[in-house]
């Protein structure tokens, strides 16, 4: 169990030269837990904080106030090197296979790395980091005798990211953090990615925290889990994720579902769907309201003044874990649904 | 010039052609052999309506978009086939002036990543006055009033963004920008490559917004170049996907997504996760994306992939045959394809 209570991270401005910017807040006060084996989706746009919430579950990046604790273990109350255990547990996996394995070393010297770590502490020899190697590619789907002396440029990216994920579950981690993960593979290798990841959790008990923009693979990973959605460093809606795609109350999660296009001929658009063709511009500003109230159409003049919190959504159909941060939460169908016919697909 | 082009099986009557493709081929020559990008590809595209092209990478739809505009560059080379514009004949034998005069000013076009190809040290105002320059155009006031004008219709301020350096505007706006440069010498074609793959979901649709108004609005002949199912289905009304080089299915995008005919086609639809309905029918399709060192030269391209492979598939190649009206496919066993 990772519970996440009120995580914030501010990047402090540089002051002169040509890349000076201001105090940049990426996360304000984000509180989410991830249960053992349990999955979880975050969306957002670009620059919605997702990806630092990432790297900070990952031990990548430092946070400036909040805390973490993992299974009941406040990790601010413990000192520097002794919280690295903790976080080796939770491991990263990148948005590009491309990058993410060295071109001059072959994937048995990827995959060997850590585990030469591990074979020290668990006081293993080499033969075992072969064998280890080997189970672990097979257990991601590659043929491990055929993969193991291959460079990186001579496998697929659908392959490449196999490696990666191999390469992260070389030191038994408890939950895979997997930031946009699919985003730059072929259409047709994704699914089995997505598959890839759903099948570790239910084989290894581990934990997904599925990081993107793409909502319809959000719902894939987390259909049985949560879906949060982010906005400039805020979750703004937070439920079961089905719940979230069908019955979404917070004006942002409703933009997002709507934007998602729609596959005409096999599916019709939801009766609530609105595309604004103004407001996709960059919102630098902030005013003491809420966050989103300069793009959303529903504003009032309460928006602008007063800062809506996080607070559950009390409504006969909903669930008790479904949670906005609006003043006026109205649920609207905006996604598409499938039209049915006989030889659907 | 002005080949009498024919429509060839549309169910549209009035369907009249823009470009028509025949037995385009591509090929890449490099230290270890020959490799078709493009394999005999024959496409209509009609006029006034957007036809999106559809592939994975290692399909050939960018050698396609850069054949459309005579732009193949070494190592590649068209080594048969033609491109016919309406007005303006066989694209690939226009050289120097006439193909300059060519792209542009008859054929818009945003390229993959364009919102990155601007001049980072010149306001975007001058580019498009560059733009002119190098097109000869006479009123450059007349030109930045159509620019504005462009830049109102797609939301934005013209006034900030034509006195802005690139770095000052957000990715979307770029992006809109490409497309206002590739619309502001009035081109009857736009040809759009991947315009929205490095957007935001919000950007993105209202991207698409922008280019299926702008496009009925001026009768455009728009071009999409993308891999991204949904985009395609969202906006276009002809469909064309393409696997390995070669088109294996073509048809207006309603009925092609309603009733897909090609066993690719079916798999990549079918590959998608969807926001509502039962997640378990979503099925991935095995194998990996075509390698052109690695394509058979006989035969089918997808068969090592496909679930309807018989033997004939492995001797000869199918060719793109008419199912319906315009509806085509290139299967041996299309007939067979149910559920």
């Amino acid at each position: 169990m990772i519970e996440v209570r009120k995580l914030e991270k501010v990047y402090p401005p540089v002051v002169g030269g040509l890349l000076s910017h201001n105090e940049v807040r990426a996360l304000r006060g984000v509180s989410l837990s991830i249960s053992d084996g349990g999955a979880l989706s975050i969306i957002g746009e670009s620059g919605c904080g997702k990806t630092t919430f990432g790297r900070i579950l990952a031990g990548l990046e430092s946070y400036s106030g909040g805390d973490i604790a993992m299974d009941g273990i406040a990790l601010n109350s413990l000192p520097n090197n002794e919280r690295q255990p903790y976080f080796r547990r939770i491991q990263l996996i990148h948005q590009d296979p491309y990058t993410a394995l060295n071109p001059s070393h072959t994937i048995l010297h990827a995959m060997a790395v850590p585990l030469r770590i591990q074979a020290k502490l668990q006081k293993k020899n080499d033969d075992w980091v072969l064998k280890r190697s080997k189970e672990l590619l097979a257990m991601v789907g590659l043929d491990p005798v055929g993969t193991l002396y291959k460079y990186p440029h001579a496998l697929s990216g659908g392959q490449r990211q196999r490696v990666v994920i191999a390469r992260a579950l070389t030191v038994d981690p408890k939950v895979l953090v997997a930031d946009e993960a699919v985003s730059m593979i072929d259409v047709s290798m994704r699914l089995s990615i997505l598959n890839l990841l759903s099948d570790l959790r239910v084989r290894l008990g581990i934990g997904i925290v599925f990081i993107t923009h793409d909502v319809a693979a959000a719902r894939y990973i987390a259909k049985d889990g949560a879906l949060c959605v982010l906005y400039r460093g805020e979750v703004v809606e937070y439920g079961q994720t089905d719940e979230i795609i069908v019955r979404p109350v917070h004006p942002y999660t409703q933009a997002m579902l709507s934007a998602m296009p729609v596959l005409r001929g096999l599916e019709e658009a939801g009766p609530d769907r609105y595309i604004p063709l103004e407001g996709m511009d960059d919102f630098e500003g902030e005013g003491p309201g809420c966050l989103f109230a300069p793009r959303c159409r529903h504003a009032t003049t309460l928006c602008q003044e007063q800062h809506p919190d996080l607070v559950p959504w009390d409504d006969r159909l909903s669930s008790s874990s479904h949670h906005h941060a609006c003043f006026y939460p109205i649920p609207r169908n905006v996604v598409a649904r499938p039209i049915n016919r006989e030889n659907a697909l | 010039m002005g080949a009498d082009l024919k429509v060839i099986g549309n169910a549209d009557q009035d369907a009249q052609v823009e470009c028509q493709i025949r037995d385009l081929t591509v090929t890449f020559t490099t230290d270890s052999g020959e490799f078709p990008a493009l394999n005999h590809v024959n496409l209509d595209i009609i006029k006034s309506k957007i036809t999106a092209i559809v592939g994975e990478s290692g399909s050939g739809k960018s050698t396609l978009g850069l054949a459309i505009l005579n732009g193949v560059a070494f190592p590649g080379k068209v080594t048969e086939g033609s491109v016919d514009f309406a007005e303006h004949g066989n694209v690939l034998k226009l050289r120097g002036k006439a193909l300059r005069h060519f792209r542009g000013p008859v054929v818009g076009t945003v390229f993959q990543a364009s919102q990155n190809a601007m001049n980072p040290l010149a306001r975007v105002g001058k580019q498009i006055l560059d733009l002119g320059r190098s097109h000869h155009y006479k009123d450059p006031r007349k030109l930045l009033h159509e620019a504005e004008n462009l830049a109102r219709r797609m939301a934005m301020d013209p006034s900030r963004v034509l006195t802005a350096y690139p770095h000052q505007l957000s990715g979307g706006m770029r992006q809109r920008m490409g497309i206002i440069m590739a619309l502001v010498l009035k081109p009857k074609v736009l040809l759009l490559d991947e315009p929205t793959t490095a957007l935001d979901l919000l950007t993105q649709s209202a991207v698409l917004e922008i280019i299926r108004s702008i496009h009925r609005e001026r009768h455009l002949t728009t071009i999409l170049i993308t891999h991204d199912m949904g985009v395609v289905a969202e906006i276009s009304d002809y469909i064309v996907v393409m696997y390995a080089g070669r088109v294996v299915e073509q048809g207006s995008t309603h009925e092609t997504l309603r009733d897909p005919r090609h066993p690719y086609t079916r798999a990549i639809l079918r590959a998608i996760p969807r926001l509502t309905g039962d997640l378990n029918r979503a099925r991935p399709l095995e194998g990996s994306p075509p390698d052109l060192t690695q394509i058979p030269a006989t035969g089918c391209v997808f068969r090592s992939r496909c679930s309807y492979r018989v033997p004939q598939c492995d001797l000869v190649a199918p060719i793109l045959e008419s199912v319906d009206t315009g509806h085509f496919v290139a299967c041996h066993q299309e007939g067979l394809i149910r559920d």
